[in-house]
């Protein structure tokens, strides 16, 4: 249903859009009338509106999203290569965020109303209110330029790649992946760190803490055994939230990081006009948001005994 | 104490002023120090926005000097530095900051009017019509926003400001249409709207003048919440090249504009960055603390 709609609004942006969707190649001026009439028939452009339209589904539906005119490529391959970079990229600040949030959460919460919960919170919220790109540049700008402890693009060193073992590529590839990975983590973390003290806190005064308090159990196995197992369901919602922004933020990240991903991908592709590309990475995209909430859910349902049932 | 009883008989008193929920709200927040600090802050910088052609000390758009003034980094005369077409950069964050906010006050006025719209018919009306409309609703939710909006605007490069804020707007207004549905349908049987109701008042004065004063502190921190991430949406698309387009200033692209050669340029990074997570942290501050009053209400 969710892809049915989305792949509706593509079609009709791609119609909607003034010229052709290769305008790349008919604007052209050594490009012959008879060459567009030819390349428009080749592509089915020719055909009327309808039958575009069944045409362009079924051919979503074999997972065809067109030809990328910048990479001379089909879409597919384009984005099948760049995927399990994006992919790397989103799972580890996914994990790191999560790991990092609950923590700076479980901190604030066993020192609730205290400077540190106080200065964290400002942290966080600093974090929140920050663009994406403007911290990318700036950890590129601090940690590859003024103090060049990391590279300061791209997946793997251009060179010396093909000289290393399989363990020196590794490292190789995590030398490259750290400042994207921090970028993404710093900023997650931030929103799952409010998100979880606000849950750690609305767990607090349930009954079963006060018993736990009451056996004599100190307040820091309260925090751990006790408030956070419950608190952690909303943390699997969270998961699903974060998903799209994540998402987003590997756009402007990998851009900056010439990490060649499927965001580096698609944001080349705007500058280069490459359209059909740009809407094969927002349909993916849109795609791999949706499996993600529907992962949430799924999780959910996992972890709460009480669903379970159902 | 004298001065208890007067209060008392000022509070209850038939001469006392009826204050409207937002003016309670905005009063109460100001008590905290942190949201009186963040209005002043954001009273300052929209004060900037406003007052930008009598602030700026020179003309946004102006290359005076392509050949030897490009690229300066920050001096007296240049507090923000100069950007590789000699364009001063302090003068572009001030007339940045009057696009940006004009941007976003104006796309969240879209977005307030659909979303409300939305949300009233859905929750008021209920059954299939409802179902429905919340089922499409899902759909475009699904969608990340900056996702669906790098479809649109790269189809049209060289948007104006305007449809800009449209479709800025028109991207923005499903998860409030949500909140004011909910809201809807939770009062819809409260008993004030019987009594109207039963009075004989018509759908439409029901849901002016009953329901929506009662909706108005979700949607003001919605609002609050929506112009801050239509900011940073504008500034993204912007950074992306298929925002605000040149000569224009707005934070996005001056950052734009310096990216590429961030490693001698940081002024041009540094400084609208700054501006910009000012401004969208002090309207996260003042959303937070508008919800908070609203819900120990």
């Amino acid at each position: 249903m969710i892809v049915a709609i989305v792949a509706v609004i593509t079609f009709v942006l791609i119609h909607l859009a003034p010229g052709d969707p290769f305008s790349g190649v008919m604007d052209n001026p050594n490009v012959s009338e008879a060459v567009r009439q030819t390349l428009r028939a080749q592509y089915g452009f020719d055909r009327p509106l309808p039958e575009q339209f069944v045409k362009y589904v079924s051919a979503l539906a074999h997972g065809e999203l067109g030809w990328s005119f910048s990479h001379e490529r089909p879409v597919r391959e384009v984005l099948a290569t760049a995927l399990p970079n994006t992919l790397l990229l989103m799972a580890v600040a996914l994990v790191g965020s999560f790991t990092l949030g609950i923590l700076i959460a479980l901190v604030q919460v066993a020192r609730r109303g205290s400077a540190t919960d106080h200065a964290l919170s400002g942290i966080s919220l600093l974090f929140i209110s920050m663009p994406d790109f403007w911290l990318a540049l700036l950890t590129l700008l601090a940690f590859a330029y003024w103090l060049p402890l990391f590279p300061v693009g791209g997946t793997i060193d251009p060179v010396m790649h093909e000289y290393k073992g399989f363990v020196g590529r590794i490292v190789d590839r995590l030398w490259h992946l750290a400042l994207p990975a921090l970028t993404l983590t710093a900023l997650a973390s931030a929103a799952v760190a409010r998100y979880q003290r606000a849950a750690l806190l609305d767990v607090l005064p349930a009954d079963y803490i006060r018993t736990a308090r009451l056996k004599g159990l100190s307040e820091r196995e309260i925090l751990r055994r006790h408030a956070l197992r419950n608190a952690l369901l909303p943390i699997i919602t969270m998961i699903g939230l974060s998903f799209p922004a994540l998402l987003t933020g590997t756009f402007f990240v990998e851009k900056i990081f010439s990490w060649q991903g499927m965001g580096y991908a698609v944001v080349n592709a705007i500058a280069s006009r490459d359209y059909q590309l740009v809407m094969g990475g927002v349909i993916i995209g849109s795609i791999m948001v949706t499996l993600g909430s529907l992962l949430a859910d799924l999780l959910y349902a996992l972890a709460d005994p009480r669903l379970r049932g159902q | 104490m004298p001065w208890q009883t007067q209060d008392f008989a000022a509070s209850s008193g038939p001469t006392r002023v009826r204050e409207s929920p937002l003016g309670l709200a905005v009063r109460r927040i100001l008590r905290k120090r942190s949201s009186r600090v963040a209005f002043f802050v954001l009273g300052v910088i929209l004060l900037v926005g406003l007052l930008a052609p009598i602030l700026a000390p020179y003309n946004p758009a102006a290359q005076p000097d392509i050949v030897f003034g490009k690229s300066l980094s920050p001096s007296f005369a240049h507090p923000f530095g100069t950007d590789p077409y000699s364009r001063d950069v302090l003068s572009r964050v001030i007339y940045g900051a009057r696009l940006s906010l004009m941007i976003g006050v104006l796309a969240t006025i879209v977005s307030l009017t659909f979303g409300v719209a939305y949300g009233a018919v859905a929750g008021y009306a209920g059954g299939a019509l409802d179902a429905v409309m919340m089922r499409v609703l899902d759909a475009f939710l699904s969608i990340p926003r900056l996702l669906l909006l790098i479809g649109v605007l790269a189809a049209w490069p060289q948007l104006s400001v305007a449809a800009l804020v449209l479709f800025l707007g028109l991207t923005g207004w499903f998860g409030l249409s949500r909140i004011v549905r909910g809201q809807v349908l939770a009062l819809k049987h409260a008993e004030f709207v019987t009594a109207a109701q039963a009075l004989g008042a018509s759908r439409r004065r029901i849901l002016w003048r009953h329901l929506l004063p009662n909706l108005v502190s979700p949607i003001v921190v919605a609002a609050t919440l929506g112009v801050a991430h239509v900011i940073v949406l504008e500034a993204g698309l912007s950074y992306l090249g298929i925002g605000v387009q040149e000569p224009l200033a707005s934070w996005g692209n001056i950052i734009r504009d310096g990216a590429d050669q961030v490693a001698t340029l940081w002024w041009m990074s540094l400084f609208p960055g700054l501006f910009m997570v000012l401004t969208v942290m002090t309207l996260n501050i003042l959303a937070e603390a508008l919800s908070e009053a609203h819900e120990r209400r």
